[in-house]
């Protein structure tokens, strides 16, 4: 015990004297989550957008009010020829424009079918099916509002409703993925380059004539840097909540609690990389590596459900995918431990293999 | 207690087909300093390791402070302490962190730790640098620092390796001041060094070249056995000179010294007269030559040149 805790003892002054390292600690996740939490928006919202309105009248105009009231789509221009509609997409002045034909009320009022065109800029796909599904959606609404179609005989009453993310902010979406990424990049990395610096200083020769045990020449190391993990999780919740306003419906001890087995899992990455590494470069480009996937492949930004089998099934192998689930589940939907099992379990099982894994490379080390 | 501190019985170690160490054996007893002596790559450091604990010897037996190398590592590293050669304590904690981490790792407890840490700091006058970063200090005072961490649990046996090197002259010699001091204590000291006058000072040394112990004795023994073998000659132009006698019949090995060559040789008088021929003849001009005593260079040079594989 008394080593262990002369062993985190000294850790932490080296901690507290690298600035550089300490400076990165507080600035990545302060940065990150304002990149993520203001800069990053997938909620499209005011698609600017050309109406080429060729009726003009009453009920065209409530048609193009229609879709301006949405919020999704603003119209810049009212367009004079199809021509300057074409140019304006080809362009990028427009990513949707709305073509409303010359005998829209006439026909309406013959009960004649019409044709209303909305083409749509599909470069991006994100907002592009944004723009798509919303359209039909206040195509429905403007029919049934204007009463062109009979409500009563619609046979199947839909009613879609959205759960947990009502307002599909992306910020609930990504900002407890954030705690995710953060620590899966930072706490590898820290780890793995305070064990890489005694090699590469020669502090770990002198370490190994001392009648220190590995095991506890291990603990002692990794134990700051649990510490400092649970501070960059817990502050990033903080702001999360409390800047950006994303609500935690589930409970917090369930959260702390894995994550901190998510953290050894981080941290055994770091001891693994650092077993391999010989210089903090190296043990730097290591957990950049194994970062990179993690990111793509995890869900953090991209869907997994979209992925090919064989993509996702990589996907499983990545504590943050798990990880991901968990903390956007008690987060946004309040799951608790139980709910979360299917979860918890590869993650705890990643535990322990890491660290005994770690444990049993690092002392063979020793001899 | 036994008198022996430190005792090596044909230890040997293998690094997949290359022998670094090849049946080593010595003994060292309480209070005295063992120089040990060999060029870069001759294996001193890994017979180290092995005696530190830190590496399995692949076979022999070794024991130190009474502990056995094979089976008893973890009870080696308790009674001993080991300097590397290169800094290895922490830069970037103060003198007092380092020895009181250190202090803490060996088990010292609290009050006795604090005036343990107050008395080595005085012996290594190191007292007033107590609150600098480590990496600050000069070479001379890392050294010492090292030296320091080493006798704070007052081990028994040191292990020094190459503890003076790249050091100025006043610095190694207070380095040497406190070795001696520590070895009158009863401490026992492996030292290894490339300076040959230090070698001078240790109670016995060993040359060891390409893993094996080639000689061991007190240093002036060893000098002796070689004495009447070394022939001085003061002449010019010194390297071209030292060229052709190196191809001189009884000629075992030249080392230069500033304008003298040191000649190694088998016979003293038919050499000499051999020398001179030769120079007249290539046109060398020969100041002086006599015979003289063997300095430990003179005896380094001469087991270099026993070497199978020699090449000068």
């Amino acid at each position: 015990m008394r080593n262990i805790r002369a062993v985190a003892f000294k850790e932490f002054i080296h901690i507290l004297r690298d600035r550089r390292t300490l400076t990165l600690l507080i600035v990545m996740p302060l940065m990150q989550l304002m990149i993520y939490g203001y800069g990053i928006n997938t909620d499209v919202k005011h698609l600017p957008t050309y109406v080429y309105d060729q009726d003009r009248t009453y009920l065209s105009r409530r048609l193009i009010n229609a879709f301006t009231q949405s919020d999704y789509f603003t119209v810049k221009t009212q367009a004079a020829s199809l021509g300057q509609v074409y140019s304006a997409l080809d362009r990028g002045l427009a990513q949707s424009a709305l073509i409303i034909p010359p005998d829209f009320t006439a026909n309406l009022l013959k009960k004649k079918g019409v044709q209303v065109q909305l083409i749509i800029d599909g470069t991006d796909s994100t907002p592009a099916n944004v723009a798509l599904n919303s359209s039909q959606a206040i195509i429905n609404a403007f029919m049934q509002n204007e009463k062109l179609v009979p409500v009563q005989l619609l046979p199947i009453d839909f009613r879609p409703r959205l759960w947990y993310n009502p307002d599909l902010k992306s910020s609930y979406f990504m900002l407890p993925g954030l705690v995710g990424l953060l620590l899966q990049f930072l706490v590898p990395m820290i780890t793995a380059t305070a064990i890489v610096r005694e090699k590469e200083r020669g502090n770990i020769e002198q370490l190994l004539v001392t009648p220190i045990k590995s095991y506890e020449l291990i603990i002692g190391k990794i134990l700051p840097y649990i510490a400092l993990g649970v501070l960059i999780a817990s502050s990033i919740i903080t702001i999360m909540h409390f800047l950006f306003m994303v609500p935690i419906h589930g409970s917090v001890m369930t959260l702390f609690f894995l994550t901190l087995v998510y953290l050894v899992v981080c941290l055994g990455i770091g001891l693994w990389a650092s077993t391999i590494a010989d210089n903090q470069q190296q043990a730097g480009q290591i957990v950049m590596f194994f970062a990179m996937p993690s990111i793509l492949l995890s869900g953090f930004i991209f869907p997994r459900e979209g992925m090919p089998v064989w993509v996702r099934d990589i996907g499983y192998f990545i504590p943050m995918t798990y990880f991901l689930k968990i903390v956007r589940g008690i987060i946004l939907k309040g799951m608790g431990f139980f709910d979360l099992i299917d979860q918890v379990w590869p993650l705890l099982l990643m535990a322990v293999l890491v660290i005994v894994f770690s444990i049993r490379r690092f002392s063979k080390r020793m001899t | 207690m036994p008198d022996i501190a430190i005792s090596a019985d044909k230890l040997t170690r293998r690094f997949g087909k290359f022998t670094a160490v090849d049946e080593v054996s010595f003994e060292i007893p309480y209070g005295s300093i063992f120089g040990f002596l060999g060029a870069n790559g001759a294996g001193k450091s890994t017979t180290i390791r092995m005696l530190c604990g830190i590496l399995e010897p692949t076979s022999g037996n070794g024991k130190v402070g009474g502990f056995d190398v094979q089976t008893q590592p973890e009870q080696i590293k308790t009674v001993i302490s080991y300097v590397s050669q290169r800094f290895s304590l922490y830069s970037d904690l103060t003198v007092i962190e380092n020895l009181s981490f250190y202090g803490q790792i060996y088990g010292l407890k609290r009050e006795s730790l604090s005036r343990r840490i107050e008395e080595v700091l005085t012996m290594t006058g190191l007292y007033r640098f107590c609150q600098r970063l480590s990496g600050d200090l000069s070479g001379g005072m890392k050294q010492k620092l090292a030296i320091a961490n080493a006798i704070l649990h007052k081990p028994k046996i040191i292990f020094l390796d190459e503890p003076t090197a790249g050091l100025d002259p006043l610095a190694r010699r207070s380095i040497w001041e406190l070795l001696y001091s520590l070895a009158e204590q009863g401490t026992s000291l492996f030292v290894t060094t490339h300076y040959m006058e230090e070698a001078e000072r240790c109670n016995t040394i060993a040359f060891i070249s390409d893993g094996k112990i080639l000689r061991i004795g007190r240093p002036a023994d060893l000098r002796h056995q070689l004495s009447a073998k070394i022939l001085e000659v003061a002449c010019q132009p010194l390297m071209k000179a030292s060229r052709l006698f190196l191809t001189l019949e009884g000629v075992r090995g030249i080392t230069v010294y500033g304008t003298t060559l040191n000649l190694n040789v088998n016979d003293q008088k038919a050499v000499s007269a051999r020398v001179v021929d030769a120079a007249a003849r290539e046109g060398v001009e020969i100041i002086s030559i006599r015979p003289i005593g063997a300095s430990l260079e003179d005896v380094f040079s001469d087991l270099d040149s026993e070497r199978p594989d020699a090449k000068h």
